[in-house]
């Protein structure tokens, strides 16, 4: 995946002033930064939803996005879900994602509708929608909102999986105590990346 | 052709949960139906079919039941379109951004409100039947369905123009209330006025109540209707492409992985 001189702005106010990303193979890189700085219209402008004022974004291969705000039906269970979006990726069955569902422990809740589930089971399934497919890119927007900490470990676990297969994530994150798990961490500052260089392992 | 089944069948599963469509359905429709049929005076009133210039005469309660129904079924279909284009938009997006194609997307919410419209004016017919005998039932029901798609697909375009729920369901009841107000001849002197041929049930209401008290075929309204619903669905389609399309300069394949290339994940949580 790649960025070119990104630039957006809500009216008069610019957030993002030129960025340019190029997210190497196999490694997790995270963007840090203060509340507002705009890592979440970073991340939108990366995954399509949003559409920048000027720059380019390319995107190659398999790709998933986990967005801050959980998107999902109240109307559906979480197998109507998984297989909704397995249509949507053209993945022939749902062996991973209910591998994914193990993992962050959720299994059981496989044919409860999505509607009565507490907030950190729906952000369970917001993950899995977005890594129910293997994607070689995976952009991920404060993605262990509402998990309690052995779900964040395990999430953590799940990252270094993929790192290890040769997959690139991208994790926006504003918790300092993220960044010693992280390959290399970009701040967001006044519209620009910083620290694009810094390797923290 | 999958894809369209899938989308319909979560389309349909989806409106079957809105329990308060289903409520409104069941009782609101009997309800208006028939208190209409009580409450208005069943002295005959004159309605002007445009289409043919003849002039019909036929029971307050009646014409009024008429309206009645048209205003049901709008109010029915168009808040459950609404309701469901509103909330959903976030999740239509984020489908078709991971590559689910928008067009059979778009074809089963079509689907589900062809499938809705059929059920409700059915009911609204057969309801209308268990006071009086139209001349036409079939057209009678028909007439019904084309204008519970006009306002399904406006439902469906307001949910996906408008930002608040409260502002959508207001413009639905409003709309539907002037429209049908206008058109009836007991609460409008203009009711058969040539001012009231621009409005979006027009068709309809022409077309229903040729057939509840005509043998005439009303074609020619029956055509305005159509026309309505395509204006109405084409706003509704262009609002739908515009939410769901992706700002990415190329497209790329998302997902269509082979069992070759997916990298199992070593059970974390095991560890």
């Amino acid at each position: 995946m790649e960025a070119e001189g990104v630039h957006h702005s809500y009216g008069v106010r610019r957030v993002l002033r030129g960025i340019d990303v190029a997210l190497p193979a196999g490694s997790v890189v995270g963007i840090v930064g203060e509340n507002g700085a705009g890592k979440s219209t970073l991340l939108k402008i990366l995954s399509g939803e949003l559409r920048p004022d000027r720059g380019v974004v390319r995107h190659g291969g398999r790709f998933g996005y986990c967005p801050q705000q959980v998107v999902l039906n109240d109307a559906f269970t979480v197998r109507q879900h998984l297989d909704f979006f397995a249509a949507a990726y053209d993945v022939a069955d749902l062996r991973r994602a209910e591998e994914v569902m193990e993992i962050l422990g959720f299994d059981q809740y496989a044919d409860v509708l999505v509607g009565t589930l507490s907030g950190g089971t729906r952000q369970k399934l917001n993950l899995t929608l977005a890594v129910m497919h293997d994607p070689q890119v995976l952009l991920l927007d404060e993605p262990y909102q509402g998990f309690d900490w052995e779900t964040y470990l395990r999430f953590w676990d799940l990252v270094g999986d993929l790192r290890v297969a040769g997959r690139s994530v991208l994790v926006v994150s504003h918790l300092a105590y993220d960044t010693d798990r992280l390959d290399q961490v970009w701040r967001l500052r006044d519209g620009v990346l910083h620290g694009r260089q810094e390797d923290v392992r | 052709m999958r894809l369209f089944k899938i989308a319909t069948r979560y389309g349909l599963v989806e409106h079957a949960r809105n329990r308060f469509a289903m409520l409104l359905v069941a009782v609101f429709l009997p309800v208006w139906v028939m208190m209409t049929g009580w409450a208005i005076a069943k002295e005959p009133v004159q309605f002007r079919l445009h289409g043919t210039g003849h002039v019909l005469t036929a029971g307050g309660d009646k014409i009024t039941q008429i309206t009645g129904a048209l205003n049901g079924v709008t109010l029915i279909t168009g808040f459950m379109m609404f309701a469901a284009t509103f909330s959903n938009g976030a999740f239509d997006r984020r489908l078709s951004m991971a590559g689910f194609h928008r067009v059979p997307l778009g074809l089963a919410k079509v689907a589900c409100l062809v499938i809705a419209s059929v059920v409700v004016c059915s009911y609204a017919t057969a309801v209308i039947c268990c006071f009086w005998s139209p001349r036409q039932p079939v057209l009678l029901g028909a007439a019904l369905f084309c204008t519970a798609m006009t306002y399904g697909t406006l439902g469906v375009a307001l949910g996906t123009l408008l930002h608040r729920e409260v502002e959508g369901m207001f413009a639905i009841v409003m709309i539907s209330v002037v429209d049908l107000g206008l058109q009836n001849p007991l609460a409008s002197g203009g009711a058969n006025s040539d001012m009231v041929r621009w409005l979006p049930s027009y068709g309809a209401m022409q077309a229903a109540t040729a057939a509840g008290f005509s043998s005439t075929v009303p074609a020619v309204d029956f055509t305005v209707q159509l026309a309505w619903f395509t204006a109405v669905g084409l706003l509704g389609l262009l609002a739908f492409h515009r939410r769901t399309r992706s700002a990415l300069t190329a497209t790329v394949q998302i997902g269509r992985q082979t069992d070759t290339d997916l990298v199992p994940l070593k059970k974390s949580a095991n560890r």
